[in-house]
């Protein structure tokens, strides 16, 4: 039999172009969980918009929700583009996948900015620590001494991109692995039902340039070293009781915007989700010790949004009829008459 | 000696920063509220605070508007250009100075009228002495010239309307000012102004103001903006009016204003919001034109409406900011890598700003392409005169959007980016319309937007983006035409230049040129500019650059033959356009082909 989301729709409905990645590649994974994720969400697919950047990672939204519209932009401002058109129609959902390039390097400045304005969008970083559509040269995001297939290990400090967005007040700050599918799909759920800037950094190996065991983001050093704070269960707010057991030790409860929980089955005792200071040290520690932190790192749902701050009409302005966004011609009267006197 | 009625020229030299701007619109405004022709240029620094800055006004009851070849009265009022303001003077002008500034004043063949104007100032208020030292000048024109006394009193209550304090204190100043002039001057300026019948409808406005308007008015639903001089006030005029404006009647707004990272940022913005079906607008100058080009050259080829105002300052680099100038002409019509062409609308007048301000929309969503708005911190900065603005003739053009499934259902082999009715133009769908969604991208694309590097594909595509923008002649604002019998000399001109045209048309009259003129009102260009070449001996591209760069469009886009009996004209030192210079360039270039 068919399965059914709750909109009725078949997973199919969600589903993409074929890849044209290299076979293997995290980012694959990625794009099945996101497919996954907005499947069991039940969003209708022509509500969401899919935007990225330039890069390996931004040619994904030709692989899935092959009913939403997209934009694939230019190179690092994906951000400016999504902020523009999250303007004209707050109510589309904004899916947004870019690089550890797009993002750390080129698209740094964008990335910080529609952070501080705390956008309504989910964006995924596909952090491979290499520019795999150039061939393999180091990104921003590479730890120092770790090293890709060819050539010397990296000497300069990495840019932690959760940190950075802790920092700035980013309202949803995830942390993940492309090969952790419980845990990812968790997320994308969880930062789907978020309202506001929802930022996770996926670690995706680059099968081509840095799967090797030196790389810090290979598939093995991965697996070895990921720092699990806390077993997630996304539980929906149109079936909140058939999809998870309820865990038998220590848990805590995000509750979400459109009414859905994430719960944190406690790993890590001491980290505190609500607390930018212990997200922080969390990230710093494992960065430490050369390993990855992955759950949930950071949660704040007092942040007005971009749009909210703006005070803007209730209803998307793209659906305004002309009348409300052309002044009356009476209204020029008055204008010119002010004017004259 | 002979009086002479309004047609002079004042030059006031302040220091930035002092509030000289105040004096001289009061001077500016009352003249105006007397019916003269009158216009005025702020020549200003990019400071905030102590450099130079000199503001011309120009009286003519021909309705010259360009600064005269000549200053007839002038203010002195900084010790830094004091000499060699003083140095360039013709004998016989009138200079008031400011006696406080212990500077000499030796110009024994100029008429000297000192005034203590700081001390006075002083006297009223120890504190704002600085700022209101300079409205003792304006008392002192106003006694020279003969404003009326009403006239200046409403330009002040203009100029600090609401302030009670600010106008009673400013109101003294002007007062002490005339006073001192009538009892210790005894010349008698052969200068003077008339009251003339004044348009009830008419007022002063600055073009980024108007253009904010015709924004607003064109529905403009998102401005992202990062700040620059000349643009800066553009931006701020929308976030002005909004308010007043653009609510929805219950609270909300439907204008969203952002100020962005920076003008790559802002530029994005403007894609997202016409992508998304929006009506998106930046306002910038030619630096940020330089940081938008990547997205102007996505907005082309990916096909989506946006509008960018580019109110030109003088480059290359960050140039001379705060100076006038047509220099981004060309960039402006082929900006970004790769084959491209922009629509460029060039306003003359504040109306055409208004008018130009909302019709960009219209043709951005029309043609599904980046709409330019060419200005200049002449014209984007200076006040013009108008007689109001005309509420738009018609509905808005929302151009080709499919929005619901019937009219999908209508075309026969939709894709978006297949031209199936022969104008280069295709139907697009929006995001959130589940109506044939594609992936848009900057990279090959087939008509159905699919991702593509086939050959033919991509020659098809780049043949059919050219036949679209080349339909939009004849539906782009078309050329101002005046047209003389004898069909001499034909002068091709554009943008501000539009202020000095009348001036230069009567000085190559007196030198026995009898001139027709066009104004080109939009790239590209309408096939009657070409005609206008045709039935002329000669024609001259008059521009405020140092390249002609119009002249290099035109010399690329028309026929060969035509070439030869077309010349440049083009010059640019940063001053808005002076008419004796660019007429005798013009007299030069006739003389050297004759």
């Amino acid at each position: 039999m068919v399965r059914l989301n709750v909109i009725e729709l078949e997973k199919s409905e969600y589903t993409g172009g074929k890849s044209s990645l290299c076979p293997g590649c995290g980012h694959d994974q990625i794009s099945n969980n996101i497919i996954q994720a907005a499947w069991e969400n039940g969003i209708q697919p022509e509500k969401i918009a899919k935007m990225s950047g330039i890069g390996c990672s931004s040619k994904t939204p030709a692989y899935f929700l092959g009913k939403s519209h997209g934009f694939n932009t230019v190179h690092g401002r994906m951000p400016s583009v999504t902020t523009g058109a999250n303007m004209v129609n707050k109510d589309l959902s904004f899916l947004a996948v870019s690089g550890d390039g797009d993002t750390a390097s080129i698209g740094i400045g964008q990335f910080i900015h529609v952070i501080r304005r705390n956008l309504d969008m989910v964006y995924i970083v596909e952090n491979n620590g290499v520019y795999g559509l150039t061939k393999g040269q180091y990104s921003a995001t590479v730890e120092k001494g770790s090293k890709k297939k060819k050539g010397v290990p990296n000497q300069q400090a990495p840019i932690d991109l959760c940190a950075m967005a802790i920092n700035l007040g980013c309202s949803f700050v995830a942390r993940s692995f492309s090969g952790s599918k419980k845990q990812l799909t968790a997320l994308i759920r969880a930062a789907m039902s978020h309202r506001g800037m929802a930022f996770i950094d996926v670690i995706s190996p680059c099968v081509t340039f840095a799967n090797n065991d030196e790389s810090y983001k290979s598939y093995n050093y991965v697996k070895a070293n990921d720092e699990v704070l806390h077993i997630l269960d996304y539980i929906p707010h149109f079936s909140p009781i058939e999809e998870v057991e309820v865990p038998e030790g220590e848990f805590r409860e995000v509750n979400l915007f459109d009414g859905s929980t994430l719960r944190l089955e406690t790993v890590a005792a001491d980290h505190d989700y609500t607390d930018a200071v212990s997200a922080l040290s969390a990230i710093h520690k494992s960065e430490k010790a050369e390993r990855h932190v992955t759950g949930l790192l950071y949660y704040n749902e007092n942040v007005p949004t971009a749009t909210d701050a703006l005070g803007l009409s209730e209803t998307p302005l793209v659906e305004l009829s002309e009348d409300l966004l052309r002044p009356s011609e009476d209204s020029l009267e008055r204008v010119n008459a002010g004017f004259r006197s | 000696m002979e009086k002479i009625v309004n047609d002079f020229v004042i030059n006031v030299a302040t220091a930035n920063g002092t509030g000289s701007q105040s004096s001289n619109l009061i001077i500016l405004h009352s003249m105006f509220e007397m019916g003269i022709p009158v216009s005025g240029k702020n020549l200003f620094p990019s400071n905030i605070s102590g450099l130079p800055t000199w503001f011309i006004i120009r009286v003519s009851d021909k309705g010259y508007q360009a600064p005269g070849d000549v200053t007839n009265i002038q203010v002195l009022m900084n010790k830094d250009t004091w000499l060699k303001d003083l140095e360039g003077l013709e004998p016989g002008t009138i200079v008031i100075y400011n006696q406080d500034v212990k500077l000499p004043v030796e110009r024994e063949d100029c008429v000297l009228l000192g005034m203590p104007m700081t001390k006075m100032a002083r006297k009223i208020n120890p504190k704002l002495g600085r700022l209101i030292a300079n409205m003792y000048y304006v008392g002192a024109i106003a006694h020279l010239l003969g404003i009326d006394d009403g006239a200046i009193e409403k330009a002040v209550q203009d100029q600090f309307k609401g302030k009670e304090k600010a106008v009673e204190l400013n109101m003294q100043a002007i007062s002490e000012g005339i006073s001192f002039a009538r009892e210790n001057w005894e010349f008698e300026s052969h200068f003077c102004v008339e009251s003339r019948e004044k348009n009830p409808d008419s007022f002063l406005i600055e073009g980024n103001e108007a253009v904010a308007l015709g924004a607003i008015y064109g529905g403009i639903s998102m401005l992202s903006w990062y700040p620059i001089t000349p643009s800066s006030s553009l931006a701020e005029s929308v976030i002005e009016w909004v308010p007043e404006l653009r609510s929805d009647g219950s609270g909300g707004s439907t204008c969203a204003v952002i100020q962005a990272e920076d003008e790559l940022a802002a530029a994005g913005m403007v894609l997202g919001a016409g992508w998304a079906g929006g009506r998106g607008m930046t306002c910038t100058s030619g630096p940020g034109i330089s940081l938008m080009s990547e997205f102007i050259g996505l907005f082309y080829f990916s096909e989506v409406p946006g509008v960018i105002w580019d109110v030109n300052r003088v480059g290359p680099s960050t140039g001379l900011p705060t100076r006038t100038q047509q220099g981004d002409l060309s960039m402006l019509y082929e900006a970004s890598h790769g084959d491209t062409q922009h629509i460029v609308l060039i306003p003359g007048t504040v109306d055409e700003c208004f008018e130009f301000g909302w019709r960009a929309f219209d043709y951005a969503e029309r043609f599904q392409t980046m709409v330019f708005g060419f200005n200049d911190l002449d014209l984007g900065m200076n006040r013009w005169t108008t007689n109001g603005f005309q509420y738009p003739d018609g509905p808005m053009d929302r151009g080709k959007v499919i929005r619901s499934q019937e009219e999908m259902g209508a075309i026969a082999n939709y894709g978006r980016y297949r031209d199936v009715d022969g104008d280069g133009i295709p139907f697009r769908t929006l995001p959130g319309s589940g109506l044939d969604p594609i992936l848009y991208r900057g990279t090959g694309h087939d008509e159905d937007g699919i991702y593509s590097e086939d050959p033919q594909v991509y020659h098809d595509t780049m043949e059919r983006l050219k036949r679209k923008i080349d339909g939009s002649r004849t539906n782009l604002p078309e050329p101002v035409i005046r047209e003389e019998e004898d069909k001499e000399l034909g002068v091709i001109f554009y943008g501000s230049m539009e202020n000095t045209i009348v001036e230069i048309d009567d000085m190559l009259g007196e030198a026995g040129v009898s001139t027709s003129t066009c104004r080109v009102r939009a790239l590209p260009m309408h096939p009657e500019v070409e005609n206008f070449v045709r039935r002329h001996d000669r024609t001259i591209v008059l521009e405020i650059n140092r390249d002609g760069q119009l002249f290099g469009i035109i010399r690329k886009e028309f026929p060969t033959e035509l070439i030869p009996k077309i010349h440049s004209v083009a010059y640019s030192d940063g001053m808005p356009p002076r008419a004796r210079v660019y007429s005798d360039m013009i007299l030069e270039v006739l003389n050297e082909v004759s």
